[in-house]
């Protein structure tokens, strides 16, 4: 079986900037990994070029195997950090929407989630706030039985006492063969639920490990590895 | 899949133009019932309506401009974007759901503004007055030219369905030149717009220079022949019909390309 995401000297430039360089990784089935760094340090360039939202200057990527595409569309779910509900949709209707386009999409644990984070289905999208709306997007995408999760940001707009329930909602949709990336800074919070980290500045891949390693071999936690790699 | 985009652009923008549509048809209603009235005491409310009448027609019409830029910028090169493009669809059926439902609701409202006006002028024998006058006058056109009067009649729906595609068509290529550019994306695409227009007028001129124009020699004596003018009005079409078809085509390939491969969203 092929890895779930593998690039090779994947880049990246916008222009004379250059977001990703030279990126080598291979990340394997059955983990939720931390894709942590500093603010513009290509976290969300990577999520995109998985996503077809971009185009990779040189070098490839590659998920189940295959380039970007509708076959990968299909097995991965998406969290982006930009809020895409339309403003003349219903809740219950951007769910029929999710139904309507992916097969792996379970409109019931939807229903569950919503009922569970107190947000009525009959509400407009345009009246959501933007807490709201964030969590509206983390159901849909924890409504799919996907093969690889990437979640850009999830807990980055809603307040600390709704994190935990997030993150707990997080790990119990999600299945134990399915693969997660969650791209953060916020370490501290998500940093539990996590079996493997790659750290990433400037574009570039600095640091991957288990986190289980970190702890032993040295003796850290990730949060304060993370502060220690990028100390300003 | 493209059914079920075109289902979606359907609804996103059918409750924008349905009460569009129910409005123009009342007030048609409502300035037929009242214009023959006593104009001592119904004048005022007869002129209102019909400047309310006038008014949601022109906004129909505008609106459907509107919608059509606003659907395409907003829903794909926007926010909405992320959610658009990672559908497990292919970008040109994207593109074409909206070309689709745009085409859809200019023929639409002209179909509704054309009920509107029969309402209006509504009165007993009318209709059958002047469906005589049409049939009789396609039939005359028709004894003077025979069947090439079917050819050219299809012709010129084709050719007016082509140049509506290519209009579409052309504003979407220029939004999508548009995002190439980091900052002053809607100047750019007004830019691109004015370049895209140029470039298709400059090419139309070099594309009548190869097809029979009505100029070479002795071309005169050949056209006092009315069979041989008629073909030519049918060729000519034809050419034109080709020519918007093809630059619409290759104007569509140009906006799936940009966002197929150069796609950057915000």
């Amino acid at each position: 079986m092929s890895p779930i995401l593998e690039c090779h000297g994947l880049t990246k430039k916008f222009g004379s900037t250059t977001a990703l360089s030279n990126i080598n990784l291979q990340i394997e089935r059955g983990q939720i990994i931390g894709l942590l760094g500093p603010n513009g340090s290509g976290k969300t360039t990577l999520l995109k070029l998985a996503n077809e939202l971009l185009t990779p200057t040189e070098g490839s990527i590659h998920i189940d195997g295959k380039k970007p595409g509708i076959e990968t569309k299909k097995i991965v779910s998406y969290l982006p950090e930009k809020t895409y509900l339309n403003d003349w949709m219903r809740v219950q209707q951007i769910i029929d929407f999710f139904a309507d386009f992916y097969d792996n999409f379970n409109p019931g644990k939807a229903y569950d989630m919503l009922k569970r984070l107190n947000i009525d289905p009959q509400d407009r999208l345009k009246t959501l706030s933007k807490g709201t709306k964030e969590k509206v997007q983390l159901i849909l995408v924890m409504s799919r039985e996907a093969e690889l999760y990437l979640l850009d940001e999830p807990i980055g707009g809603v307040d600390p006492a709704a994190r935990d329930y997030i993150l707990e909602t997080i790990l119990s949709n999600y299945n134990e063969n399915a693969t997660m990336i969650i791209s953060t800074h916020l370490i501290a919070d998500i940093e539990k639920i996590l079996d493997y980290v790659v750290f990433i500045n400037h574009g570039q891949i600095v640091l991957t490990s288990t986190v289980d390693d970190i702890r032993d071999q040295k003796g850290k936690s990730v949060d304060a590895l993370f502060r220690e790699v990028f100390k300003c | 899949m493209l059914r079920k985009l075109i289902k979606y652009e359907f609804k996103a923008t059918g409750r924008v133009f349905l009460p569009f549509f129910l409005s123009l048809l009342i007030f048609a209603v409502i300035n037929k019932l009242i214009s023959p009235a006593d104009p001592e005491y119904w004048g005022f409310p007869a002129a209102i309506s019909m400047v309310i009448y006038i008014m949601i027609m022109v906004g129909m019409f505008v609106m459907t401009t509107i919608i059509m830029l606003q659907r395409f910028y907003r829903n794909l090169l926007s926010d909405e974007g992320y959610l658009m493009f990672t559908l497990p669809t292919k970008t040109w059926k994207l593109i074409a759901s909206k070309l689709v439902m745009s085409i859809f609701w200019i023929i639409a409202s002209l179909a509704v503004a054309f009920l509107s006006i029969l309402i209006i002028i509504y009165q007993k024998g009318v209709f059958m007055e002047s469906w005589r006058l049409l049939t009789e006058g396609y039939r005359t056109i028709y004894e003077m030219i025979g069947a090439s009067l079917y050819t050219i009649t299809l012709e010129i729906i084709i050719g007016s369905l082509f140049t509506l595609v290519f209009g579409i068509v052309l504003v979407y290529a220029s939004m999508a030149i548009g995002h190439l550019f980091n900052r002053h994306k809607i100047l750019a695409s007004f830019g691109a717009f004015i370049a895209l227009n140029t470039l298709a007028q400059i090419l139309f001129s070099l594309f009548c220079q190869i097809t029979p124009g009505f100029a070479w020699p002795g071309h005169e004596l050949y056209l006092q022949n009315m069979p041989n003018l008629i073909t030519l009005i049918q060729v000519f079409f034809l050419y034109g019909i080709l020519f918007t078809g093809l630059l619409s085509a290759a104007y569509f390939a140009l906006t799936n390309y940009i966002l197929s491969k150069k796609l950057n969203l915000e």
